[in-house]
């Protein structure tokens, strides 16, 4: 059992204790949440410590991740057929090790906005630690049937999160969400199967799962309809680019790109707050590490011929989410489309495939783990005191809550790309990288990064304009003295779990090599696995 | 080493400055630290240390400060006009709830502003860029629950945020063609830039070539960052709207030194511009400058009077730049930032007397309208005597150091559109005009408000108004005294005499070789002096002068060239509805196609289900059905009557024994 | 020599007085009496058929043993019938269904 598992199944074994005890300590279940949270935030910041960026490279080369475990799980004798081997194979790498830790922090985070959820404590729980056992399979599941596993596990406590802890809206919200997801992991899975057809383990021969085993072109069965040298076609277009699409637009949903992108508004609003948190901090992360895990790493010749449609798909999303946003009236619906507009630069930085482009896009997936987690969480203090989340109906909020009204400025400001906060670099290098792509490797136009600097612009206009709109001015509220009252300034816990994530920002922001110290090698590494194309 | 020391005195300011005192006392430390690094380093090799901040691929990206005679120039300008605005700010800001912040936010403005000036990267650059228009925006909408405030920090930072999206793009440029952001590399002596060649349409360096149509493109980038921060048209209108923040921060901000920062960009980055580029620049500033000194004419707050003759300084100094006479636009800098902050200083001392007496009298007006004052000479002397020396240098009167810089300026637009000619020769026309509209309108503003009779004497009783506090009088005192000649050139008349333009490399040697030196300035300054004069006769006295507001031109200028209402009918409202219309679009089509499948889904699966409760689950239920119909048939012979059992066992006998009968017989 | 016929038409006879008197009486006592009637019309049977049989005596002895086993089910019958009774105060065998779904 190495530290991996125990971080993975830690949440799972804190979840299975909460269903089993009796439900008159239900007081106690969010301090068992919390406790294995606690310990899992040290986990990872453990495993970061001890991460070193230059050795544990990753990509293609089991030797080279940090704390591998590989254990035959499935091994299924077929006779005639060869043998049926799914292993238990976890690793992380530069790729992954960051998520862990993120993913950790912002569940650490949207345990604390849990303290809200009044009804249904044990199931709620329970739901909570079985889909952060479920995220952190999927950022470090090597094997592609255990991450599909892993991935699919995330889907179900996540509808039954928004399902039953939701708005008003919440089933439409949630099924919504559920059959989007579902729609891309359905096909997800025939491409894993054709995969696994046409993969053999160099080692023993037989056909395998294993992902790193797919990233190298030699271990491709001869004619087999994912071997690069066969050049197979399906409907007409080369099976391998039919594969990454299909895989891509698993992803993409997750990201979520334009025009794939209507679940995401509906699925954050209805929500409750930490699921919203979870959502937009972690879970949009895993669609951006599975296009750059399995897309870019599986088929890289297909990620260089759709590179341009990346990247547009990238500016579209970024321009039409922010200005979506500047269309709402809903607080919480403007985050959500700011969402859309920020995951764009991820998309776009890693269509550029350079190492700017592809840290950027890395930092970006980061620093909006963060951000965003931010922002919900303050979105969700507002609605948690007067149920209501219109932008019209406040007016002067700063004036009677003083301190939220600066970690709101702060939140803002740092998603806008203030410097000094990690949005900055992380935007900033995705579009140099962009940019840099065609002195590189010309795949895509120099326009692209100029229309994407828009989005910046853009979204300083949505979020000043919200500050002014909300928190500026004289007090005037649409409930009246009533709400005055209601709503009181933030407490201690909210505090806590806001200088957390204001920390992580302005860290970051600061010295940024942090986090590109222990990614560079494997960005390097991916993108000179991609070039032997 | 100073460096170090000064490094960390520099962070002092951002950090929990809940009392002026320690703000002070940190900025004083900056302001001495600078000083000793200007004497050290004036005239001197640049320094140039470095620490590497972070690595992206095999590109890592090295940070540091670089010091030579521009930014040793700007560093104790910047920091000591901060000083001073810092002392001024203890008596201005008196009894404000919110004074600690306004302490922060001047802490981080001043950080950000010297971060940016000694910054060696353009990255670095951009970040103290962007923190110093955030700090703005915060400073600008210091007093939040005013509407007008907030909206306009909005507005500053927006248009901000526009110049950014440009010097970001010059970044990207930078970047993908040199590979490297740090200015030395870039734009030394032996930098990047001026090894790059263009041949045949390409812009090659290195390895790396691009298209020539980007070296265009990267100085217009760079060039729109430096128009959004300095104001120029067509990015100009947030600065007369920024002038809601407090007075000190106007004065500091967005006359002295962050404006600036346009300007201290071009110039750190003059070797990027081509031949399009800088005429463009020229013509950019010629044009501000004019718009801008024909607004100042006719409006009425004494502020905004100030911000538009700020733009129109600033216009000055980026013709310089375009013109070529970098040196000449750095040296208007360091003036302007004086004697603007001085007349800055002085209006608010005189707005804050006229807040006093608006408190004490409990009277419904304007304190910042002009036209409710007059004849504030005889109570608040100090003030009229250092505001005049200061609006004598912005005119640009010999024996100021405004004359100085300014005729530098012209002189040298006109040496440099004679080497052009035809259309060129409009930029420097325009700039004399423009400063003969500067003599007009700022001595309007003098008389008006110091001369005549106060207006509202009717109403309030004038022993109310005094002098201002000595905090605020002495820093008056200071900075008029920096507005004089001898603190930049003994020589009161020749510009070339100055140290700051001797501090930095000339192109073209200056020798009075051609009329311009003798006849522009003795143009200048004579229509000037009439100019004066007549403001003097229509607003000095109590006469009524005269009437223009009927006129359209007077109108077109009171309205600012009605931009502000273009702009908002034009772009906000434009990118609104687009933004509502992408929302409808969002709303309605794109999730309307998401739930046309959703519907569409939910018809087959209507179907389907009625296809399965009537046909396969009909089929089911008739299997059902007749068993049950079958069981009940059976039922009926399970009376319980012996009897019954017993005929029914003879019958079913009897049949079988029928059947075998007839079946064994056939 | 009485003709086989006749013993056979005796029998038939019999059995089916015992059939009708088994299906029609509404008195326990009378269908175990109809069924004797049936009994004996077998044995009857029995015994004419025996002829055919002189070597083993089968017919005679199969009669011989029929009766007895028919003395016994009488006893076991009667019993029943008697504990019917007791339990029912009735022997009317449409009246007790109980054995009805």
């Amino acid at each position: 059992m190495s530290l991996l598992s125990i971080l993975i199944f830690l949440p799972l074994f804190a979840g299975l204790i909460i269903v089993v005890l009796p439900s008159s300590v239900r007081e106690g279940y969010k301090y068992i949440a919390l406790a294995a949270v606690i310990v899992q935030v040290l986990i990872s910041a453990y495993i970061y410590l001890h991460f070193n960026g230059e050795v544990f490279t990753g990509i293609a080369d089991q030797n080279k991740y940090q704390l591998v475990e590989r254990l035959p799980w499935i091994s299924l004798n077929l006779g005639a057929m060869g043998k049926l081997q799914i292993d238990y194979f976890l690793g992380l790498d530069g790729l992954s090790m960051p998520f862990m830790l993120l993913t950790s922090v912002v569940m650490l985070v949207a345990l604390l906005a849990s303290w809200e959820i009044k009804i249904n404590l044990k199931g709620y729980f329970a739901l909570f630690l079985l889909l952060d056992t479920a995220i952190l399979g999927v950022f470090s599941a090597l094997d592609f049937f255990l991450f599909y596993i892993f991935y699919e596990l995330m889907l179900m406590p996540l509808y039954f999160l928004i399902g039953i802890w939701g708005g008003v809206r919440r089933e439409y919200a949630a099924i919504k969400f559920f059959l989007y997801t579902l729609f891309g992991s359905v096909f997800m899975l025939l491409v894993i199967i054709g995969l696994y057809f046409s993969v053999t383990d160099p080692a023993t021969g037989y056909h395998t799962f294993n992902m790193l085993s797919m990233m190298d072109a030699k271990n491709y069965v001869e004619g087999s309809i994912f071997s690069a040298l066969a050049h197979n076609e399906l409907f007409g277009v080369s099976a391998r680019l039919l594969g990454f699409i299909v895989l891509f637009i698993a992803f993409a949903i997750k990201v979520p790109i334009v025009p794939l992108h209507t679940w995401l508004p509906d699925a954050h609003v209805e929500a409750p707050t930490p699921v919203s948190i979870i959502l937009a901090g972690i879970l949009l992360k895993v669609g951006g590490y599975g296009i750059l895990r399995v897309c870019v790493s599986i088929f890289p010749e297909a990620a260089i011929q759709s590179a341009w449609w990346l990247g547009l798909i990238g500016i579209v999303s970024i321009i039409y989410g922010a200005l979506n946003a500047l269309a709402q009236t809903d607080l919480k619906r403007l985050v959500a489309y700011s969402s859309i507009s920020h995951m764009g630069f991820v998309l776009l930085g890693i269509a550029s495939i350079t190492p700017e482009g592809i840290s950027g896009a890395m930092m970006q997936m980061i620093s909006h783990g963060f951000l965003s987690s931010m922002l919900f969480f303050l979105v969700g203090i507002i609605y948690t005191r007067v149920h209501d989340r219109e932008i019209p109906h406040f007016r002067g909020l700063a004036l009677i809550m003083p301190k939220f009204s600066a970690f709101i400025m702060i939140a803002f400001f740092a998603s806008l790309g203030l410097p000094g906060f990690s949005a900055f670099i992380a935007e900033a290098f995705s579009l140099i990288g962009a940019f840099n792509s065609e002195s590189i490797n010309g795949l895509l136009p120099r326009w692209m990064a100029v229309c994407g600097t828009l989005g910046i612009l853009l979204s300083a206009c949505y979020f000043l304009w919200t500050l002014q709109r909300m928190f500026f001015g004289e007090t005037r509220l649409f409930g009246g003295e009533k709400w005055k009252i209601q709503l009181t300034d933030v407490n201690a816990r909210e505090v806590t779990a806001l200088c957390i994530l204001t920390a992580f920002a302005l860290v970051l922001g600061i010295m940024p090599s942090l986090a590109f110290d222990k990614m560079n090698a494997s960005v390097l590494e991916l993108i000179r696995l991609v070039n032997l194309k | 080493m100073p460096l170090l020391t000064f490094f960390i005195n520099v962070f002092i300011p951002g950090r929990f400055t809940r009392s002026g005192f320690f703000a002070i006392a940190s900025i004083a430390i900056s302001l001495l630290c600078s000083l000793l690094v200007f004497i050290a380093m004036w005239n001197e090799p640049f320094i140039h240390v470095q620490t590497n901040w972070f690595t992206i691929g095999s590109w890592s990206l090295d940070v540091g400060i670089l010091l030579n005679n521009l930014s040793v120039l700007m560093l104790p300008l910047v920091s000591g006009i901060a000083l001073l605005v810092h002392i001024y700010s203890t008596k201005y800001m008196q009894g404000d709830p919110y004074l600690h912040r306004y302490w922060a936010y001047l802490g981080l403005f001043c950080f950000s502003m010297l971060g940016l000036v000694i910054a060696d990267n353009l990255l670095l650059i951009y970040m103290c860029w962007e923190l110093v228009g955030f700090s703005s925006y915060l400073l600008i909408g210091f007093w939040f629950t005013r509407n007008v405030a907030v909206q306009a920090n909005k507005k500053a930072f927006i248009m901000n945020r526009l110049g950014d999206i440009g010097f970001l793009t010059g970044i990207m440029i930078m970047f993908s063609q040199f590979q490297t952001l740090d200015i030395i590399s870039l734009f030394g002596e032996k930098g990047l830039v001026s090894h790059a060649i263009v041949s045949e349409g390409i812009w090659i360096s290195g390895m790396h070539h691009m298209p020539a149509g980007w070296l265009t493109f990267a100085g217009l980038a760079f060039f729109l960052g430096a128009v959004a921060k300095s104001a120029q048209f067509p990015l100009h209108t947030w600065l007369p709207d920024a002038m809601e923040g407090p007075t000190s921060v106007s004065s500091l901000i967005h006359a002295a030194t962050m404006v600036a920062a346009g300007v201290f960009l071009l110039a750190r980055i003059y070797p990027l511009f081509n031949d399009t580029v800088l005429v463009l620049i020229a013509a950019t500033g010629a044009f501000t400058a004019f718009m801008a000194g024909t607004i100042a004419l006719t409006q009425n707050d004494i502020k905004r009077i100030l911000a538009f003759s700020t733009i129109s300084q600033l216009g000055f100094m980026i013709l310089a730049m375009g013109v070529g006479a970098s040196a000449s636009s750095l040296f208007h800098l360091g003036t302007h930032a004086f004697f603007k902050c001085l007349l800055f200083l002085g209006a608010g001392a005189i707005i804050h007397e006229m807040v006093h007496l608006k408190e004490k009298t409990g009277l419904e007006y304007d304190p910042q309208d002009i036209r409710n004052m007059g004849g504030l000479r005889k109570y608040m002397p100090v003030t009229f005597i250092t505001m005049a020396i200061g609006s004598l240098a912005l005119i640009a009167i010999p024996l100021t150091s405004g004359y100085l810089s300014k005729d530098a300026i012209l002189i040298e637009s006109f040496e440099w559109a004679e080497g052009k000619g035809g259309w060129y020769r409009l930029v420097p026309y325009s700039a004399m005009i423009t400063s003969w509209l500067t003599a007009f309108y700022i001595s309007r503003l003098i008389f008006k408000v110091f001369f005549g009779e106060f207006r509202l004497k009717d109403t309030v009783g004038l022993h109310h108004v005094h002098e201002a506090a000595p905090a605020m009088k002495y820093v008056l005192v200071v900075l008029s005294l920096f507005c004089l000649f001898p603190v930049f050139s003994l020589n009161p008349l020749l510009f070339e005499d100055a140290w700051v333009i001797q501090g930095f490399p000339q192109a073209d040697s200056m020798t009075r070789i051609n009329a311009f030196h003798t006849v522009v300035p003795a143009a200048v300054n004579l229509i000037s002096v009439f100019l004066i004069y007549l403001c003097f006769s229509w607003y000095g006295s109590n006469k009524p002068a005269p009437d223009f507001s009927k006129t359209g031109l007077f109108k077109f200028s009171q309205h600012q060239w009605f931009f502000d209402k273009a702009y908002n009918t034009v772009f906000v409202a434009g990118v609104l509805g687009f933004s509502r219309f992408l929302y409808w679009f969002d709303l309605v089509i794109v999730d309307g196609i998401v739930n046309l499948f959703g519907a569409i889904g939910r018809g087959f699966a209507r179907i389907s289900d009625w296809f399965d409760r009537n046909i396969i689950d009909g089929l089911v239920n008739l299997i059902g059905y007749l068993a049950g119909k079958l069981g009940k048939l059976i039922r009926n012979f399970q009376t319980g009557r012996l009897q019954q059992y017993l005929v029914t066992m003879l019958l079913i006998i009897l049949t079988l024994f029928i059947y075998k009968y007839y079946t064994a017989a056939i | 020599m009485i003709p086989l016929a006749h013993f056979m038409l005796i029998s038939a006879a019999l059995f089916c007085i015992g059939l009708y008197a088994v299906l029609s009486k509404r008195n326990a006592i009378m269908m175990l009496i109809g069924i004797e009637f049936m009994l004996n019309a077998a044995i009857l049977n029995f015994v004419a058929f025996g002829k055919y049989d002189k070597l083993h005596m089968g017919g005679q002895l199969f009669a011989l043993f029929a009766i007895v086993l028919a003395a016994a089910a009488v006893a076991v019958s009667l019993a029943i019938i008697l504990n019917v009774y007791t339990f029912y105060k009735n022997i009317d065998p449409t009246v007790i269904d109980q054995l009805r779904d």
